[in-house]
């Protein structure tokens, strides 16, 4: 099966902003002795504006796989991927240049979106007081806790207000109060008519998100309901 | 012209920032350069060369100094930020002015390593031609420099990578130049990338001349490294749809 990407600039589509159907993926190599993995074998799924989207499944499931692939910084087998708008993603290891300092990062990155230096700047301020790294601007990456680089990590995802923000497992690393302010973000974003994607392990936060996909054995479920159910059950199960 | 500037000024702030850079660069050319001259000193002088062994032995320090220095860094460029390369990319930020900053920064820090090789060496020989003769020191680095830029980009690990760039150093230096122990070394010796930046060399130190046919064969390695390690860094970054801004 011939594997296609699609991007438009502008979203046209009110609705879908990320479709996938088919979308296959192998892990191989032409080395000898070596194994393939076979990890998608025709996922299908539609992001919307507007939604929090939650990626689930056990490790190995192929969760970070499949956001690699729907973001196209991995190049899938088969099926097809149609993107509309602006893409944010803030991968699970902070891919930043370590020897810089967090405004040298933005500036950077920032000139890579296309922004100019007072778009930049802007965006700066604001996700520094929104994700509270204000006082670490002149530090360098290096030089950063691991909470303190994801914080940065999620801003260079955001600072081009993207229409589809993608985002895996985005809060290691975070304290309690950043985990909240993270949420609150989320769903201002959402709002706003962004899409956010996360990949997630805590079945916690299975009632802050408008539809979950499962991974599994190849294939992307919608487990929404599934997940509403459980929930259900779990608020109505006697205490231990 | 923007993001090139952007990007040229932070590959530079990474490189000062990382001070083993420096004191490689500082230290490797005075331990190289006279360890290779005494090294030679004890050998018998050839017949078809002028040059006293220890002066040859500086020299070949001299332009394995920058080569080696060269071409780790042109390595470690390559491979130190491939990951957030790959993100940058995807910003929107194009490939080939990427790789434009990187060779830029890397041309530049060569140029100063083959100026404090050059000062070094200065110390104990006094070259015909000058500026000719730090010229071409500085050729010899950026062939190394983008020598080592493409074996980061293919094989994007740093100790195999470091193994590939010290080895062919050290032979192409060994065998490139005029010593008893590298005598009747095959023809194909002058394909190696160091042989004729060290004939350039040599003969603007010690006779003050240079042959044009070695600097156009120069000129042609440094284009053909470009034109590899362009096509291969377009390929190692290439965008699957790439993201609109």
């Amino acid at each position: 099966m011939e594997a296609t990407i699609q991007q438009t600039d502008v979203a046209t589509d009110n609705e879908t902003l990320v479709r996938a159907e088919g979308v296959e993926k192998t892990y191989s190599s032409v080395l000898p002795f070596t194994r393939s993995v076979p990890v998608l074998s025709g996922a299908d799924l539609e992001i919307r504006r507007g939604e929090i989207v939650g990626i689930v499944g056990a490790n190995g499931a192929g969760k970070s796989t499949l956001m690699n692939v729907l973001v196209g910084v991995l190049d899938h087998d088969g099926g097809t991927v149609e993107r509309s708008g602006t893409v944010g993603w803030c991968p699970q290891e902070t891919l930043l240049y370590d020897r810089l300092t967090v405004s040298e990062t933005f500036r950077l990155f920032g000139s890579g979106y296309g922004m100019s230096p007072e778009e930049i700047k802007d965006a700066k301020r604001r996700l520094a007081e929104e994700l509270d790294f204000e006082q670490y601007l002149d530090y360098r990456i290096d030089q950063l806790s691991g909470g303190n680089r994801q914080k940065v990590n999620l801003g260079v995802a955001l600072m081009h207000d993207p229409d589809v923000l993608m985002l895996d497992e985005p809060y290691t690393g975070f304290d309690w109060e950043t985990y909240l302010q993270f949420w609150d973000l989320a769903k201002d974003l959402a709002a706003d008519g962004t899409a956010v994607v996360m990949i997630s392990h805590l079945i916690e936060e299975r009632s802050r998100l408008d539809r979950i996909y499962e991974v599994r054995d190849g294939n992307v479920y919608d487990v929404t309901e599934e997940g509403a159910e459980k929930e259900q059950s779990r608020e109505g199960a006697p205490d231990a | 012209m923007r993001r090139f500037a952007v990007g040229v000024q932070s590959n530079v702030r990474t490189f000062l920032r990382t001070p083993l850079n420096a004191i490689l660069a500082i230290v490797l050319p005075l331990v190289v350069i006279e360890g290779w001259g005494q090294a030679m000193a004890g050998l018998p002088s050839m017949p078809t060369v002028e040059a006293i062994p220890i002066d040859l032995g500086r020299l070949l320090g001299g332009i394995f100094g920058v080569a080696i220095i060269a071409g780790l860094m042109g390595l470690v460029q390559m491979i130190d930020a491939r990951d957030a390369d790959q993100r940058l990319v995807r910003t929107g930020y194009p490939p080939h002015v990427l790789l434009a900053t990187r060779l830029a920064t890397l041309a530049t820090v060569t140029v100063v390593v083959a100026a404090v090789n050059y000062a070094v060496l200065r110390l104990t020989i006094e070259p015909d031609a000058s500026v000719a003769a730090f010229a071409f020191l500085a050729l010899a680095g950026l062939v190394y420099a983008f020598i080592g830029a493409l074996v980061g980009a293919v094989m994007p690990r740093l100790f195999e990578g470091s193994l590939v760039v010290v080895f062919l150093a050290m032979m192409d230096a060994f065998l490139s130049g005029d010593s008893p122990l590298a005598a009747d070394v095959p023809d194909f010796v002058q394909y190696f990338p160091l042989y004729h930046p060290k004939q350039l060399l040599q003969s603007a130190v010690f006779e003050g001349t240079f042959a044009t046919g070695d600097l156009l064969f120069v000129g042609g390695y440094i284009l053909v490294l470009l034109a590899a390690v362009t096509a291969i860094f377009g390929w190692t970054m290439r965008t699957a749809g790439g993201w609109s801004a």
